[in-house]
């Protein structure tokens, strides 16, 4: 089947060796780096202080005066993000400080229509939650809704942090939202300033060197760095037709687990080298189609020798005549932004014909591969495979070909045909909540039955372990949360798979923030001395730690990612899901959602250090979904709602709560060929990205008949009414609650809890009670007729529920709806 | 029960009596053999370790209650050591167990295979069914500093890297083996457990880049990192305390054999503890008495002539406050130093494998 072609116009980059494309090109192709000693006198405490550093003057003269002042993180992607838009042809909105309509407006001038606003995404790959102007962590998706606000993007908005292949992991799912259909550019990058805690972190774990790094002679150690790049991603047909450039091919990805460690990579490579296959069969080619190699190239032991390894697994006796080098020996480990910045280097590599070079290469050491020795080499280079490992065993291997367009007229040669997207029906099979309200899906049904909420319990895993003790103890509250919920979905779908078959199962992860407990333990160790951090806390304050975990834990070696879309990332993982089983990348998708409240203790903040304290609480909560407290048992009548819960005496507000919540996503075809009994197939997505309460009513726009039942995303918040308003509106006979009146608000495992309820009142036609069957008003509407409702009264829904809606969100970001139908 | 790579075996081979098994002691001198085990790579004939298979639907509840580590998510591609105690926690075997699809695959230690069996039947449950599978498959090993090599020439240079205690199904010209990446020396090791009809090739073709050791040659590497030797430390009445192999013991368990016994042992903190000596002329014997001050604290456990060391290396029961580094006690009248384990320090903690 030929895929449409989905190709690069645009290339934007700022890190410590170059400021924009032209310049990092310059600079890698005539071997000038940009590691040296870091000024702070902070950083004076650590023994290794070289480092890949974006001077600010470089930033400050590409942006408008007064973007997102102190934000550093923002104002790097800014200008990477401006440099690729810029370069693609396409209009730059007005600076003003709300953004204008965006492209396909006319905004900017006479010129080729660009994509419309609302088929205009961000992909960002970013491994660090960054500190805001107050020296608290923003939400991990908030540098992408700054971009895209200031960019007027209005498509697909996914937050991606698979620590540091997160850069690489962006662009492959940006193709993937091409290839579905959903959107007609994005702009797939990633970007991570550089941060006090994560340097202290990786000086705790003694991999920095002491000198600028020197990888694959001397690995010794790496330096961070931190940039920001971008790159424009278009379909072939519609680049050529508003006349761009290609500048290459995105031609396949790959993504594996490791399932070893949470830091180490698999040293036997095959992690590696699995997504190396994986990306090239993506592809359409074969190994002996590689001409270049840009490798990870930390320049620690274990990832230089584990790379040698994958060089060696994947290419066989023709290993030592691949050229692979680093360019993190010019520009440092700029982690969430490496594997744009490296994927950036292997476009112009294409463009040029010419292989960048490690630099510092020892030309004593015995390296028995070509790591491009110093100087840059001109070469023939059609393919260009470029690879990113990370924290967590997370691999990613992205394709790059030279653009290859039909025959035919124009400079730029024509589209080539491809066949229409692929589709394949997708069902859930198994779910695995484990919630205050109960852990397992038995244990849900009967607290939803009996109208027991989870009332603020934490979840108990008592009386079972869900991993082998050996690991079990070591690992933080949110991985066991992760791991139990897992081991409970797949038990439930009944799936029993021989080990081979494991090595294709896929895992997709959602979390809003996190391990909190693994955030704040490293935070304090570091304020306490920075030369003495937590470094287990370390390993897995990277966002996909707790994935990695249940990749280790279960055996998993299948394609895995790690969605940080606050309580949005559950539909969104859901969306990656559905896009590898279509792409037959994975017949058995994992998606598993987890979050947890803070550590309740404040953290102090080294003085000049840029670390941040805990990630903020959420506020305003009611505790009642859209205002209304759950009614304490099915017999009981519905309460009265009253915005604020106030009056309300027997039912308890839910306020944040812990959880995780698991569930198996399996291709129709292969649960009919198990005998597996599915919940419900998944008959659409839908994700709209914006402010405000527009984008709730868009969201709700699904194809087919109206639903009975909507589990919406309502937490006790205000603006619980906007939802309330847009369902009653667009779906007015479809029953309403929401599983945060069942426990509380978890972020993204409420959003997966919403998706599982869903599951679970097509299949059993049970859900969550929400009010009384009167249809209360809806909290903060006015007039006298009910804006909403009416709402789920009791656990037993009167009929079967053919088609349910579950609703996720992420206030003032993306919203999202998934539509569930009975087999 | 005599290996089935006897007929390939030199014909002075030494062999000896351990245990139920008559194994291959030495093929030609222990020097010579521990030199090849410490200094390159080693061929091992495991034929003395029995394989017996647990499956059926009770098989991981039954091995999580008779071994006394924790199996339950043994996956297939992944073996651990574990004791087995019987009920009142005195050490039955020590064994590798293998996760397999279908259950689990025990090894037993040398020469213990029957009393292992036996204590398998003997607790026995509906569901889960015991296999000897010894009259079909039997164990080749490798253990040195390069043995990793040899995997890369023998079967796969894929496989020599794998980490520690991971298994993988495995081709060997067109023979189905089960290869494990396991070690009892601190040095590289890897397990293949191969079906017997294909053992003597097996051995012939890693014969071709490495040398045989015998059991004597294992043994004392084993001795060096001290590495437990059950048939010699595991003496009647002691507990798994008093051997040092609590670390084979996990009570966190919810309930196994012998748990109880453990934990009261664990609790009470009596009895001795073994440690590590060097010092003394000759090979004391076991039951010899250890004095501190000229007063009885314990008595030697096992003793051998350690190549590695160029002298007398013993384990030594003693009184807990005496199971130190660094004392001078006495063995038979001898002097003699009490030791921090490993007793030396293997190759292969240098090598990279590559």
């Amino acid at each position: 089947m030929a895929l449409r072609p989905v190709v690069v116009t645009g290339l934007g980059i700022i890190c410590a060796a170059g400021r924009d494309p032209a310049e990092f090109w310059t600079r890698l192709t005539t071997a000038r780096g940009g590691l040296a000693p870091i000024e702070d006198p902070a950083y004076a405490v650590f023994a290794a202080r070289h480092a890949g550093q974006v001077p600010d003057a470089w930033i400050d003269t590409q942006l408008p005066a007064g973007v997102e002042a102190g934000d550093r993180t923002a104002r790097l992607a800014l200008v990477a993000a401006r440099q690729a838009i810029e370069q693609a042809g396409l209009p730059l909105p007005d600076p003003g400080p709300s953004a204008g309509p965006g492209f396909g407006s006319g905004v900017g001038g006479p010129g080729p229509a660009g994509p419309d606003p609302g088929r205009f995404g961000i992909i960002l790959g970013k491994c660090q939650a960054t500190p805001g102007p107050q020296g608290r962590y923003q939400p991990m998706h908030h540098t992408a809704d700054v971009v895209a606000r200031r960019l007027g993007l209005g498509g697909p908005r996914v937050l991606v942090s698979t620590a540091c292949a997160a850069g690489g992991n962006a662009v492959g799912l940006a193709r993937d939202k091409i290839l579905t259909g959903e959107a007609d550019a994005v702009l797939a990058g990633g970007v991570d300033p550089l941060l006090f805690g994560t340097y202290a972190g990786f000086a705790g774990l003694q991999a920095l060197s002491t000198g600028p790094c020197r990888p694959y002679s001397h690995s010794d150690g790496l330096n961070l760095g931190e940039g920001a790049a971008f790159l424009l991603l278009e379909p072939l047909d519609l680049a050529l037709a508003r006349g761009a450039t290609p500048l290459a091919e995105v031609a396949g990805y790959g993504l594996s687990a490791d399932a070893y460690h949470a830091t180490a990579p698999d040293p036997t490579g095959r992690g590696g080298a699995g997504a190396v296959r994986r990306a090239l069969a993506d592809a359409g080619l074969t190994p002996a189609d590689v001409h270049y190699v840009s490798g990870h190239g930390t320049g620690t032991p274990a990832n230089d020798a584990m790379e040698a390894k994958v060089m060696r697994l994947v290419f066989g006796e023709r290993a030592p005549q691949v050229p692979t080098s680093s360019i993190k020996s010019f520009v440092g480990h700029t982690l969430g932004a490496a594997g744009a910045v490296e994927a950036v280097a292997s476009v112009l590599a294409l463009r040029h014909g010419v292989a960048p070079p490690t630099i510092g290469f020892d030309d004593d050491s015995r390296a028995d591969l070509d790591y491009v020795p110093n100087d840059a080499r001109p070469m023939t280079i059609d393919t260009v495979v470029s690879n990113n490992y990370a924290f967590g065993g997370n691999n990613v291997s992205l394709v790059l070909t030279r653009p290859r367009t039909g025959a035919g007229p124009g400079p730029s040669g024509q589209p080539r045909p491809h066949d229409p997207p692929a589709r394949r029906d997708a069902v859930i099979t198994g779910l695995g909540p484990v919630t205050g309200a109960g852990t397992g899906i038995a244990e849900t049904a009967a607290a939803i039955t009996a109208g027991r909420r989870a009332d603020g319990r934490a979840p108990s895993l008592e009386g079972r372990t869900f991993a082998p003790r050996s690991l079990w103890r070591h690992m933080n509250r949110l991985s066991r949360l992760a791991i139990a919920a897992s081991r409970l979905a797949w038990e439930d779908a009944g799936l029993k798979l021989p080990r081979r078959a494991l090595d294709d199962v896929a895992l997709v992860f959602a979390t809003g923030a996190g391990s909190a407990e693994s955030t704040g333990g490293f935070d304090d160790s570091i304020a306490l001395n920075p030369n003495k951090p937590a470094v287990l806390s370390f390993s897995n304050v990277v966002l996909n730690a707790t994935g990695g975990a249940v990749c280790q834990t279960l055996g998993l070696r299948g394609p895995t990612t790690t969605i940080c879309n606050g309580a949005a990332s559950a539909s969104i993982a859901l969306d990656c899901a559905l896009e590898m089983i279509a792409a037959g990348k994975a017949d058995v998708v994992l998606v598993v959602a987890a979050d947890e409240t803070p550590a309740p203790q404040a953290t102090a903040t080294p003085e000049g250090a840029g670390s941040a304290s805990a990630a903020s609480a959420p506020s305003a909560h009611s505790g009642f979904p859209y205002g209304l407290p759950t009614s304490a048992s099915g017999a009981e009548g519905g309460v009265p709602g009253v915005a604020g819960g106030e009056g309300a005496s027997g039912p308890v507000a839910q306020g944040a709560g812990s959880g995780a919540v698991a569930f198996v996503v399996e291709s129709a075809e292969h649960c009919a060929q198990r005998g597996g009994r599915p919940y419900a197939r998944v008959a659409g997505t839908r994700h709209v990205a914006g402010e405000g309460a527009e984008p709730v009513a868009r969201s709700l726009e699904l194809p087919g008949a109206a639903p009975g039942l909507v589990v919406g995303a309502a937490t006790g918040l205000p603006r619980d009414a906007e939802e309330a308003a847009a369902v009653r509106a667009r779906m007015p006979d479809a029953l309403l609650t929401a599983s945060a009146a069942l426990i509380g608000d978890c972020q993204s495992a409420t959003g997966a809890m919403n998706i599982a309820l869903a599951a679970l009142a097509v299949r059993d036609g049970i859900t969550p009670a929400l009010a009384g069957a009167s249809g209360p008003e809806v909290a903060g509407s006015s007039g006298g007729e009910a804006a909403g409702g009416p709402y789920v009264a009791g656990p037993e829904l009167a009929g079967a529920v053919e088609r349910a809606v579950a609703l996720t969100a992420a206030h003032d970001s993306v919203r999202g709806a998934v539509l569930l139908e009975a087999v | 029960m005599a290996s089935v790579l006897a007929t390939r075996h030199p014909e002075d081979t030494v062999y000896g009596q351990v245990g139920d098994v008559t194994v291959p002691l030495r093929f030609s001198t222990l020097a010579g053999e521990y030199q090849v085990l410490r200094e390159r790579a080693a061929v091992l004939d495991l034929g003395g370790h029995r394989l017996i298979e647990i499956t059926g639907p009770a098989a991981v509840d039954f091995a999580q209650r008779i071994l006394a580590r924790d199996v339950e998510y043994l996956t297939s591609d992944r073996c651990m050591m574990s004791l087995v105690l019987d009920d009142s926690g005195q050490v039955v075997d020590q064994v590798i167990a293998f996760g397999r699809e279908d259950g689990l695959l025990l090894e037993s230690s040398c020469g213990a295979g029957s009393k292992l069996l036996d204590h398998l039947n003997a607790h026995a449950v509906d569901g889960a069914e015991i296999t000897d599978r010894s009259a079909e498959l039997t164990v080749i090993g490798l253990e040195g500093p390069y043995a990793w090599g040899v995997v890369g020439r023998l079967i796969d240079g894929e496989l020599a890297s794998l980490p520690f205690e991971s298994v993988v199904d495995a081709t060997w010209e067109d023979v189905d083996i089960v290869f494990a990446r396991t070690g009892y020396t601190g040095e590289y090791g890897y397990q293949m457990i191969v079906p017997r009809e294909a053992a003597s090739r097996l051995w012939a073709g890693a014969l071709e880049h490495a040398q045989a050791a015998g059991q004597e040659a294992l043994e004392l590497a084993m001795l060096e990192v001290r590495q437990p030797i059950p048939r010699h430390e595991a003496t009647p009445g002691a507990t798994v305390i008093e051997i040092g192999a609590n670390w084979l013991v996990d009570i966190t368990k919810d309930d196994f054999v012998g748990r109880d016994a453990v934990l009261e042992a664990f609790e009470s903190g009596d009895g001795r503890r073994t440690v590590g000596f060097t010092g003394c002329e000759g090979v004391p014997a076991p039951g010899t008495r250890v004095l501190a001050g000229g007063q009885d604290v314990g008595e030697v456990v096992h003793a051998v002539h350690s190549t590695g060391l160029g002298a007398t290396l013993g384990l030594a029961r003693v009184d807990p406050e005496l199971a130190a580094a660094g004392l001078d006690l006495t063995v038979g009248g001898l002097g003699v130093t009490t030791l921090t384990s490993p007793y030396i320090v293997p190759k292969s903690w240098s090598i990279p494998i590559i």
